[in-house]
Formats: structure tokens, sequence, C-alpha cells
């Protein structure tokens, strides 16, 4: 029932395409936007809605430590919650945690090889099978575009899409398409890009490939306070 | 007293079971003079080492309880906590880190970095412990000091730097190179108490060359004079290069690392030198406390004499004159008949005797100030407690006592065991206020509460040892409870007329769930269908029936009454009536409201190297654990998952077994949850088969 309500009032259904994924498995996504604009939460609510939904979602931080991001959780179900003025809410949060998983890993340790490891760990007992992953702190300045590739071949044999976040800097020129240079050795392979942008006192969220943007523009807001994503169309 | 700061030095020595710790606490007693005879910790004169005071300890060898101990080298006033080396003994071993502002870690030669350093590494990294080592017993047979280091740096990832190295090993151990100094110490004398200091052996000369510049590079790290001065290859002045070690040591960013044995009395002196050298003063370490007035929030301290007292009482101990209290003074001073005020009592109390500890003998002192550690007589406190100034309202540990999550039935062998066993428990009460007890009024069985198996298991152990309280145990028992999932109304009379006066009472109205509350009454009767005077009967009735459930007889929790209506009757009605009547709407509305059983959930964080984390997860997977999340931290992983209590008896022993014993883990309640059906009716079996057992 409350998980039925929060699915029906999450304004990320727009980007879906009848209640499909935007991502289809194998395929990458990322989440533009520079230190403090609202990218853990907007990957974070896409997780969120994800589990509402039943789908298992693995988590994978680079820089914050399995607490931390479960306080990202809880903080903003609790405002997803607040807004849809739904009281009552105890046990929801709890019967979701099971469809998610959290992987850390500190940046520098962090390779493709480990990572299948630590998966095959969790399939092969049974424990966890990801449907979606969510890579939080990747270092794109590093640009390597062979690490991505190895990734994309895992995404692939496992069946599932990738969200990333991308941090931009203000100072940084785009590339002549319009990309942030972080991404410029490797924006082919990605599917779908979102830029948060922060105009004055909102933060608008602008798709620059795979979301047609009309679709989008305009319409979908984070709001700063809560950095939930808003619908204004 | 003295009163430089900086010549103080509260440290702990912390190892893995037969590193030779205790051997070694012993040496340093002896050479700082604190007594006169050496022991062996195995007792074979029968006398034991000082260190260890309680008998579980002599016989088995290992050290449970932390006894802080004073002594005096060079000047330095140096306060050795005796930290227990055993996993299991989490509180305890967390108290005594707290007031330890460094620690030695003994390591030993042959063995190496074993499963238990890496937990007890692992816990002054928590605590944030500034550390040096010692690999001790250099004079086994297959001692190799560098393979030890090496071990430090790969397994615990520490930057360990050796100050010295060893002149010969194994048999012809003889003694060390000092690589600050470039002198070769030998230890001469019965109890190797005269320190010889030579040039180097020609041998040795290129190879403490080269460990030298190793270590200066590896200081200089930490100080840019002694980089210029290292790049320049001029002379390093002595002081430049302990001061950078220093630095290096107090911010855990350098891991000095020295070698001997203290079993055949070699190189424990320098030891205590490098101690006084490098260790951190009370003055360099941040203490924090929590500020009662302001929702805990963190306060750091100053440790200066003259500002308001906040002491912490980390052990208590008790002697043949009364409760002895050990304490860490962070700020201000406790004098001898000062008053100072229990801040989870609220309660005055003046300090009569002011004392320093030597393990068993004791020394009355004046006062005792911050940095330091004491022990007073006569106050009546538990362990953990904090003592400040009035007027002041910190506290050093938080004030949340989390509730008992498991319970154990303990019978006494025979009345000598009964006397004693109660002794026990009052003093375990006060030592650990999360461990509690009381008396079954149904049974008459003593009850025994705390956090884990594991910690019920110690103190059962600890009643036969130090108070010669045999007891027998029962089955261990998670404490289940019930609470409700809808409304329900209820409409109740209660009618009885066997002879005498009558007994009537009809109660109606509703029950249901609330978060947060344990129990919740409201009266919404109007016009007085209930009078009044026995609304208040009608509470006690509700309430009674909340320490046994209908269900399966554990407490109910969450539940809010309602009553609206009823009825009375000018004679027959009256208190009683009204607790029946209200009973029965109890279990008349209970049983509509869909009642479920919850169960304790823990919060668990294994510890392994990370090559056991697929084994790990899977363990705590069978257990019906719901994982929260594994963190990558180089050699070791931390994973975190959420596992019903009832589901972790005799984890510690499978986690051992699947890891060769290199993973430890910590536990601590988080919340109740709804218990899976299957496993309520597997509850419901296990009650039934109890209540046949005990008709």
């Amino acid at each position: 029932m409350f998980k039925k309500d929060l699915i029906l009032r999450n304004p990320l259904r727009s980007f879906g395409r009848g209640g499909e994924e935007i991502l289809a498995a194998g395929c990458f996504g990322a989440v533009l936007a520079p230190a403090g604009v609202g990218k853990t939460a907007f990957l974070v609510q896409l997780a969120l809605n994800a589990m509402l939904q039943e789908k298992k979602v693995l988590h994978i931080s680079l820089d914050e430590p399995v607490t931390k991001v479960s306080l990202w959780y809880a903080k903003l179900f609790q405002d997803l919650a607040d807004r849809a003025n739904l009281t009552r809410l105890d046990g929801v949060l709890e019967d979701l945690l099971p469809h998610r998983f959290i992987m850390t890993f500190k940046v520098e340790g962090f390779t493709v090889p480990k990572l299948e490891e630590r998966l095959t760990d969790l399939t092969a007992q049974n424990i966890f099978h990801p449907e979606m992953v969510l890579i939080d702190g990747f270092p794109f300045g590093e640009a390597d575009r062979e690490r991505l590739m190895a990734l994309k071949l895992l995404a692939g044999r496992l069946g599932v899409h990738v969200w990333f976040t991308v941090h931009t800097h203000r100072h940084e020129k785009p590339t002549a398409e319009g990309m942030p240079p972080a991404l410029a050795r490797a924006g082919d392979l990605f599917d779908v890009i979102l830029q948060l942008d922060a105009r004055g006192a909102d933060i608008t969220i602008q798709p620059l490939r795979g979301i047609a943007s009309d679709a989008v523009e305009n319409r979908l807001r984070l709001d700063p306070a809560t950095m939930l994503i808003r619908d204004e169309g | 007293m003295k009163s430089d700061i900086q010549k103080v030095r509260n440290i702990g020595i912390s190892a893995h079971i037969d590193s030779g710790k205790t051997t070694l606490s012993e040496r340093i007693l002896f050479y700082t003079k604190r007594i006169h005879a050496i022991h062996d910790v195995k007792g074979k004169d029968g006398v034991g080492a000082t260190m260890d005071s309680m008998e579980l300890e002599k016989e088995r060898g290992i050290t449970i309880a932390s006894a802080a101990t004073f002594c005096e080298w060079m000047g330095h006033e140096i306060n050795i906590i005796d930290t227990p080396g055993h996993v299991d003994f989490t509180i305890e071993v967390e108290r005594s880190l707290r007031v330890l502002d460094g620690a030695v870690l003994v390591l030993c030669s042959v063995g190496g970095v074993q499963s238990q350093s890496i937990t007890v590494d692992q816990q002054m990294k928590r605590y944030k412990v500034p550390s040096i080592a010692f690999i001790n017993k250099c004079d086994r047979s297959g001692a190799d000091p560098a393979r030890v280091i090496a071990q430090l740096r790969a397994k615990l990832g520490h930057n360990a730097v050796a100050l010295q190295i060893p002149i010969g090993l194994e048999m012809n151990f003889q003694g060390v190179v000092d690589l600050v100094d470039m002198k070769a110490l030998y230890f001469d004398g019965e109890n190797g108490e005269v320190v010889r200091v030579e040039e180097i052996p020609a041998e040795l000369r290129d190879e403490a060359a080269a460990r030298r510049t190793e270590m200066v590079e590896a200081a200089s790290m930490f100080s840019d004079e002694l980089m210029e001065a290292a790049l320049e290859e001029r002379e390093i002045p002595r002081e430049i290069l302990i001061s950078a070690l220093r630095a290096g040591t107090i911010r855990r960013e350098l891991t000095p690392v020295l070698m001997g044995s203290a079993y055949k009395n070699k190189a424990v002196q320098p030891l205590l030198d490098t101690v006084c050298a490098l260790l951190p003063c009370p003055s360099d370490v941040e203490n924090t406390a929590l500020d009662m007035d302001n929702d805990e929030s963190p306060v750091t301290l100053e440790s200066n004499p003259d500002k308001p007292v906040v002491a912490l009482a980390f052990k208590l101990e008790d002697g043949p004159y009364g409760q002895l209290t050990y304490i860490r003074v962070y700020q201000g001073s406790i004098a001898k008949g000062s008053t100072i005020v229990n801040v989870r009592t609220g309660k005055k109390v003046k300090v009569g005797r002011v004392v320093r500890m030597h393990a068993d003998q004791m020394e009355d002192i004046e006062s005792v100030s911050a940095g330091y550690i004491g022990a007073l007589f006569g106050i009546e406190c538990a362990s953990g407690d904090t003592f400040v100034s009035q007027g002041v309202n910190l506290t050093m540990t938080s004030m949340y006592v989390p509730e008992p999550v498991i319970s154990l039935a303990i019978v006494p062998k025979d009345n000598k065991a009964q006397i004693n066993m109660s002794k026990a428990l009052n003093r375990f009460t006060k030592e650990d206020p999360t461990f509690r007890c009381h008396v079954d009024a149904e049974t008459n069985e003593t009850i025994i509460e705390g956090m884990g198996e594991l910690h019920l298991e110690v103190y059962v152990e600890r009643m036969k040892r130090e108070y010669a309280a045999e007891v027998t145990t029962g089955n261990p028992r998670v404490a289940y409870r019930e609470t409700i999932t809808q409304r329900a109304e209820f409409n109740y009379t209660h009618r009885k007329q066997t002879g005498g006066s009558g007994q009537y009472g009809r109660v109606a109205g509703w029950i249901e769930p609330v978060a947060d509350e344990e129990f919740v009454f409201e009266n919404k009767v109007t016009g007085g269908s209930i009078p009044t005077q026995f609304i208040a009967a009608c509470e006690k009735g509700f309430r009674s029936c909340l320490s046994k459930g209908p269900k399966l007889e554990f407490p109910v929790t969450g539940v809010k009454i309602v009553i609206n209506d009823g009825a009375s009757h000018t004679v027959d009605s009256s208190d009683i009536a009204f607790q029946a009547a209200a009973r029965g709407a109890f279990r008349e509305g209970y049983a509509k409201a869909k009642p479920v059983i919850h169960e304790p959930v823990m919060k668990v964080v294994v510890e392994t190297p990370t090559e056991f984390q697929g084994p790990v997860i899977g363990l705590l997977n069978q257990r019906r654990g719901m994982i929260v999340g594994a963190q990558d931290e180089g050699p070791m992983s931390v994973i975190e998952a959420h596992v019903p209590l009832a589901e972790m008896f005799g984890f510690s022993t499978a986690l051992r077994s699947s890891t060769q014993g290199k993973a430890q883990f910590t536990m601590e309640f988080a919340m109740y949850k709804l218990v899976p059906q299957s496993i309520a009716e597997k509850i419901a079996e296990e009650v039934a088969a109890r209540k046949k057992n005990a008709a």
C-alpha cells in the first residue's frame, strides 16, 4: 500500500517510458554535477525507486563508509515519505533494505577484477543478484577508458545497468560536443547523461544525451533544501 | 606528587595471549624498582606475576581485568594499564583503551603477527591509540624480527620502522644495537639490570648504518629540519630525530619497533626509554566529554589541574578495605577531602583516601590531577561513572544504556554458593550497567540478563572463580516481545455470583498499535458509564496484562488502549471486579488485533581479512542476516549486517573456524523486528515444550 503510493508519487516516472527502466541492461548512465549539487542524492532516489519496485540495487561507493551511505537512504526515504504525507512508515524502509547491498572500496583499491570477485561471492552463494548498479565517486579524472570498458563488459554479463556520478568543476570548459572534460575520452560509453545545474535557488536536471530534452527540461527540478526530485510539469 | 604533565605516560601493554605481555609488565616493574623479585607468569613458584591479580588469570596465564600500576623511569611517571588481550571481554577492553594515551604492542618474534594481534591492533586503531611495537622472545629458536616487521607492514598496515637491530638471535641473542645513538647495548647482571654500552660489533656496522638510513628517511617525513639535514648529509642532532619520530608516532603514521626478550631480561630498559621519549603525554591527546545539558554534544577537555574536575571511574575492585575505584582524571584535580558529584546518580561524594596503585599494594597520595590515574577508597559508584565538580554536567560515557536482549537462568549448587552468588551479582551489576539480574516470580529462578551469549558466560565463569559460587545454567533465552498489528474493539463483561457479594463490571473500547511507546491508556468514557473511581482499576487491569502477553507469554509493547463505554452495578462493582473486567477485555481485544512476535535484531560488524569476505557474508546470510554492506579497507574488510539475536548463538566459533581465527566481530542491539511466520511457529513450539517441562 505505502510502497504503491510512493511509486506513484515518484516524479522520476516521467523519465521512464511507461514504467520501463531508463537504461537497458549493460547500459551506462551518468549524473554530472559539481560538488555538493546533489549527485548522490539523485542516485539514491533512483535506487529507492527501483527498490520500491522490488528490484535489487548494488550501491558501490568509492569514498564514503557503509554507515554514511545507509544514512543517505534513511534520510531521503524519510523526506520522500514526508512529502507524500505518509505517516506510519515504520518497517517500510526495513522491508526495502534487503533489496539493497552497499559495497565500499578505497578509490585506489577499486578494480574491475576485484569487483567481479566480490560479486561472484554474492551470486555464487545466492545471496544477492543485482539488477541495477550505482557507482558513486568513480575517479573520472584519471579517465581510464579501459577500466570503464571492462566495467561495461561486466555489466553486460550480469545483465545490469550502471549509473555513475561524475564530478565536474565549474571552471572547466565543456568540449566541442558539450561534454565535460571528465567524460571527453569515455563519453561514447554512456547511453544517458544528465546534468544537474544549480541556477539561482533551483537545481535543474538537463538531459545531455539519451532522453528527449523536452520531456524533462523545465519540468524536473531538484529541491535544494531536501535534494528531492520534483516534477513541476 | 610531581606535576609536570609532560613527564606522565598512561600506557597499555597490548598483545596476543602468550606473547609475553605479563612477563614484560613484570620486568618493567622490576627495573623501575616497584617490585624486588621476579616471578613467572604460570606461577612455578606459587606467587605468580604481580599484575594478574585474579585467580582465573593466574591459572590460565591470561589477563582479564585491567589493573593500573604506577612506576617511575628516568624522571617520568608511568601508569601501566594492564589491558585484556582477549576479544570477548569487550567492555573491559574498551574502558581500558579509553584511559590510555599510548600503547606498547607486544609481538612474538617467532609467531609474528597472529590473528589476536590483528584484533588488538584494530581496537587500538578504533580508539586512535598511538603505539610502539616490541618484538619479544628474540631468544627463542625461530626468532626473526625482520619477518615480524614485514608482517607489521603487510598485515596491519603499519609504517613500521626499526629503531634497533638484534645482536645475535635465538640461543645467541646478546643485546641490541640502538640505531638512534648507534651504540651496542648489552644487559649484564643476574637480572639484566646493568646496561653496558659499547661500540657496534664490526660485523653489524654495515647493516646498522643501512637501517639507520631507513629510519631517518621514514622520520624525515615528519620534520622539515630533519629532511634538510638528511639531504645535505649533515650530522643529525639527536633531539631533531627524536622529535620527528615522536611526531610520527603520535599521529599514528609511524610505528617504532624495538626488540628484546623480557624473559631473558634483555632490552627492557631501552623500551622504557622509548616509551618516555616517543609516546604522548596526557596533554598531547585530545579528550572529549559529552555535555548533558546540550544533547550529549562533545566538549573538548583541557588537561589543566585548575579547571573543574572531570574524571572517569574505569575499574572497580573489591579490596580488603572496601570498594576501590580506579579513576582517570581528565580535567581539574581530585584531592583528599574534596567533594565531587557522580553525574549518573547526581549524588555528592566526599573523597576520603586517594591512593596510587601498584597491582595489589597501594600508596597514599594527596590528590590526583588532570592526566593522572589513581584510585579512590570508599566511593559508591559503578564502573564507567563520571565524576565532576559541582555545577558541571559533563559525562565521559554516554548515559544511554541498552536494554538486555538475552537472559539465562542460574541455579546455585548449594547454600554457600547461594550466598556467594548474590555477592557476586551485586558486584557485577554495579560494574556493568548492561548486566542485570532478577528473580522470576513464578519459577523462583535467578535470571541474569545481558547483551550477548559471551557476555553472560564471562560473568558465570567469574562467579565460579572469584566468588567460589558454583552455579548451573539453563539455556540462554532471547528476549522476544509481543505486539499487535491492527485496531480491534472489545466489550467485556465480568460477572461473578458465588456467595457473598458478587462482582460486576463491563469495559468497552478498542486496542490499537502505537509506535515508540510501550503502553498508552486513554479514558474516553462519558456520562459515568464507568464511575471515575474505577478508571484507575481499569488501567491497572490492562497494565497487569503487559508483562505476559496472551499469545506466547512474552512482554507486550506498543499497545494503546482506549476505553469509551462500560457499565457498573451499585453493589457488585469494585476495584477488583473492574481489574478483572479489564483483563478480560484485553484478552478479547488482543486476540482480534492480530498479535505478532518481535525479536531483537543485532547490528553485527565483522572485520575480516579480505580473502574471507565471501565466506563471512555467506555465514551471516545463513543466519537470517540482512547484509547492509561490505567495506573494503585494503587488507581488511568490514561487513555490516543485521542478524536476529536468536541466530547468533555459536557465531564466534563458526566465524573462527571459517576464517582461521582471523576475523573478529562486534555485536550491538539494533532494533526489534517482526519474526517470520515459520520461525514464530518454532518459537511457539519451544514455549509449549518449556511449559510442559515446568508443569
